[in-house]
């Protein structure tokens, strides 16, 4: 399987210029990933601060148990069903073009719920303390929310946030399962012309060389959040 | 200026504040002491509706700050707090931790609220800290922080709960003369308290409180040297 590595490679990235393939799947792959990060981030923030409120507020009860349901549904189903579920039936009427940006929302949404836990308990591990400070310097509620908790607890979860956007980068992998031509789908269209395990090697390089550039960013925003702990 | 009718605080079960009805005048510095439990910094945190009373009723100047249409936020900027764990921001500079409020609340320009900040720390002796993070700071210089950030709101009374409680027994003189520089200015204090020499040296009124009650108040010589409630003499007796 391995004989002539360097004619299989030549086969599979530059005859027919096959790398662009690769390209536009790299393109896709990001392009899902990083949308479906942002909708995650905003949704999962707006979630887990709904959540917070809730636990004082009687009036967002309902808000609470709404909150609870898209947690429950999207935790308690595989992120694949969901994508066909967005793809085939919730925008089965879209555009193949636009096939992309339901894949973004599908990714984003399932993403949301995991980084709304994530940020509450980021919020939850901030000492009330800080919450009273700012409430008796006459802050808002909200006020208090952005300026004071947010921030530290931002800082405190940056890790777990790490984690979450290396899983969605690697998950996104299953979106040609909804015919979107992404890293992984264009491997293996190479490999059902070339019958080769190169074109699957390959990605797994282009998967663990994201990761790494996404690991590398990832500290350097960590050291950059932790300069007041300096002594 | 604060006056404080039949207010409770419970929880579940728990009476921490039992029917407190007291008035604050302007100016007056009052110490509240009392056993751990008692109820006073309860008490203390409803002044400022950090805990909702469960009854009763607290009037700042002539506005009803227990009734539910009262801006909690606004009334929470004339009366500044100061806590036993500092609760300083860590995450900003002193600087920010001091002018975050008077610039989001738009009492200040950004330059006039760095102006203040600037002259506040001269008057606690802290000028070089303006741009260091709470954590390079000593316990007694972060409550000293706290205080100035408090102070920065240019509130008209002040609450203390136990100010001195979390520090290390050589840092507690630096809290304290701040305070008292405090005081010496006329600023209207209310202060939960373990230090009786301090009570006794700037405070007006001293209140004994026990099981969520006043038991006893008294200018504090009277309230030190001639208490008259079994309660007070009990607890003093183990204090002094």
């Amino acid at each position: 399987m391995f004989d002539n590595f360097g004619q299989q490679l030549y086969n599979n990235f530059i005859l027919f210029d096959r790398w662009q393939l690769y390209l536009s799947g790299l393109g896709n792959t990001l392009l899902i990933t990083f949308g479906a990060a942002l909708i995650g981030i905003v949704l999962g923030s707006l979630v887990a601060i709904c959540k917070v409120y809730a636990r004082d507020n009687p009036k967002l009860k309902p808000l609470d148990i709404i909150c609870d349901i898209y947690l429950t549904v999207i935790r308690g189903t595989p992120m694949m069903v969901q994508v066909m579920i967005f793809g085939f039936i919730i925008f089965a009427t879209v555009s193949f073009s636009k096939m992309v940006y339901v894949a973004m929302l599908a990714f984003g949404i399932n993403s949301g719920a995991y980084v709304a836990e994530i940020v509450r308990a980021g919020i939850q591990s901030i000492d009330i303390g800080q919450t009273e400070a700012g409430r008796s310097l006459g802050l808002t509620k909200n006020m208090t929310m952005r300026y004071i908790i947010l921030p530290q607890a931002i800082r405190n979860i940056l890790p777990a946030l790490g984690n979450e956007a290396i899983v969605l980068l690697k998950e996104t992998a299953i979106v040609g399962y909804i015919a979107i031509s992404d890293l992984t789908y264009q491997a293996t269209l190479i490999r059902s012309r070339t019958f080769s395990p190169a074109p699957l090697l390959i990605i797994a390089v282009a998967y663990l060389a994201l990761v790494m550039l996404m690991t590398v960013g990832l500290r350097f925003m960590e050291r950059k959040l932790a300069q007041s702990d300096h002594r | 200026m604060i006056t404080v009718k039949d207010l409770h605080k419970h929880f579940g079960h728990i009476k921490a504040v039992n029917g407190i009805t007291e008035h604050i005048h302007p100016g007056e510095k009052v110490v509240i002491i009392g056993p751990s439990g008692c109820g006073k910094s309860t008490f203390l945190r409803c002044l400022n509706l950090l805990e909702q009373p469960t009854s009763g009723d607290i009037w700042l100047q002539n506005e009803r700050i227990t009734d539910p249409k009262c801006k909690v936020d606004t009334l929470r900027q004339r009366m500044g707090m100061v806590f036993q764990r500092f609760n300083l921001f860590p995450h900003m500079t002193i600087r920010q931790n001091i002018t975050l409020a008077p610039i989001r609340l738009k009492l200040m320009s950004e330059e006039e609220a760095n102006d203040n900040a600037t002259r506040l720390l001269e008057r606690v002796g802290l000028p070089e800290k303006a741009d260091v993070w709470p954590a390079q700071l000593s316990g007694g210089q972060q409550q000293r922080i706290a205080i100035v950030r408090a102070l920065a709101m240019n509130p008209m009374v002040m609450l203390f709960d136990e100010p001195t409680s979390a520090l290390d027994p050589e840092m507690v003189g630096e809290v304290l003369e701040v305070m008292r520089e405090l005081a010496h200015e006329g600023m209207t204090m209310i202060v939960v308290t373990h230090e009786m020499g301090f009570a006794r040296e700037i405070g007006n009124r001293v209140l004994f409180m026990d099981e969520g009650c006043i038991v006893e108040q008294a200018p504090p010589a009277q309230l030190f040297d001639d208490p008259q409630n079994p309660r007070t003499q009990s607890f003093l007796s183990k204090v002094l």
